[in-house]
């Protein structure tokens, strides 16, 4: 495949090259989604990299493995990526709970995720402070959230990732931005933003 | 917290996540060793075959067959265009002699 030829070419076309054996095609589908499924898993996680990592080499290696029997013109390489990643995120997080509520002395340190938005807000970091406003989120809703206004998915295509209607899709990225706001609201002035702006 | 403070906040947070070497690396590796092999042709050693192939099966042969006929019919029909080309190879004069066989029949109605 020539040098420049890879970056036109579709997502399927390429699963289907890898699939017949095109050694360059696998490299250039890694390149294109794999900081889309890090960074998507990351958020999700609560800014586990460690587990963000293997949540996103998993969801690669599902890829590798569905090529071959890929139907093209079903779905898109993306959205069957986020789908995987969130499933395989809702799975390690319900893991996690359930670790939590049984014993904590020989649990394995979690990442530290239960710093609330009002200790973050202390340095005044934005950024920092979004992500905890986040991870404060129910799981659902923090999922429509990130693939709305991080992402940049539509509503359908969100609808496809959580296989739930659009009307849902709308009501949990709703609700959460909702939550959000209120979550950020009153520290306008510690987060540096001025007063009627 | 305004609607747009929190749009702006957004758009930081869409900056594309840097992949770690060693990752990029791990998923590599996995998809060269999930990736099939790609299945070797037998040869056919028929030179039916060959021929065949080489035509392009039915649809050259359909090709080939429209051709053919295209080009006998310009032969025939010799389109005027055409006809500066082919007199340089095969010049052919057409002399017509008309023979009048049937005569008209006024000279013989003259009296005398």
């Amino acid at each position: 495949m020539p040098f420049d030829a890879a970056s036109d070419t579709p997502d399927e076309a390429l699963l289907v090259l890898y699939a017949s054996g095109d050694r360059a095609a696998a490299q250039e589908l890694a390149a294109r989604h794999l900081p889309l499924v890090l960074g998507f898993a990351t958020r999700m996680l609560a800014g586990d990299r460690a587990e963000a990592e293997d949540v996103a080499q998993e969801a690669m290696l599902r890829l590798w493995r569905v090529a071959p029997d890929w139907r093209t013109g079903e779905a898109k390489v993306s959205t069957w990526l986020y789908r995987v990643v969130a499933n395989l995120c809702t799975d390690r997080l319900r893991g996690k709970k359930r670790r939590r509520a049984v014993g904590l002395d020989d649990a394995p340190d979690v990442a530290d995720d239960t710093q609330g938005v009002e200790a973050v807000l202390v340095d005044g970091d934005r950024m920092a402070a979004l992500n905890a406003a986040l991870d404060e989120l129910p799981d659902r809703q923090r999922q429509a959230v990130v693939l709305r206004h991080i992402e940049g998915l539509s509503n359908p295509e969100i609808a496809e990732v959580m296989d739930i209607g659009v009307e849902a899709v709308e009501s949990l990225t709703a609700r959460g931005k909702r939550a959000l706001t209120q979550a950020m609201a009153g520290r306008r002035a510690e987060l540096g933003y001025e007063e009627g702006s | 917290m305004q609607d747009s403070d929190l749009d702006d906040l957004f758009g930081q947070a869409r900056q594309p996540v840097a992949v770690p070497a060693a990752l990029m690396a791990r998923v590599l590796s996995d998809a060269d060793a999930l990736q099939p092999v790609a299945p070797v042709r037998p040869r056919k050693a028929r030179l039916w075959q060959g021929l065949w192939a080489g035509i392009g099966g039915f649809g050259g042969l359909a090709g080939l067959s429209t051709a053919a006929m295209a080009g006998l019919w310009i032969g025939f029909a010799q389109p005027t265009a055409l006809v500066a080309v082919t007199d340089a190879f095969l010049p052919v004069d057409v002399v017509a002699e008309t023979y009048n066989i049937l005569p008209g029949f006024d000279e013989f109605l003259d009296e005398g």
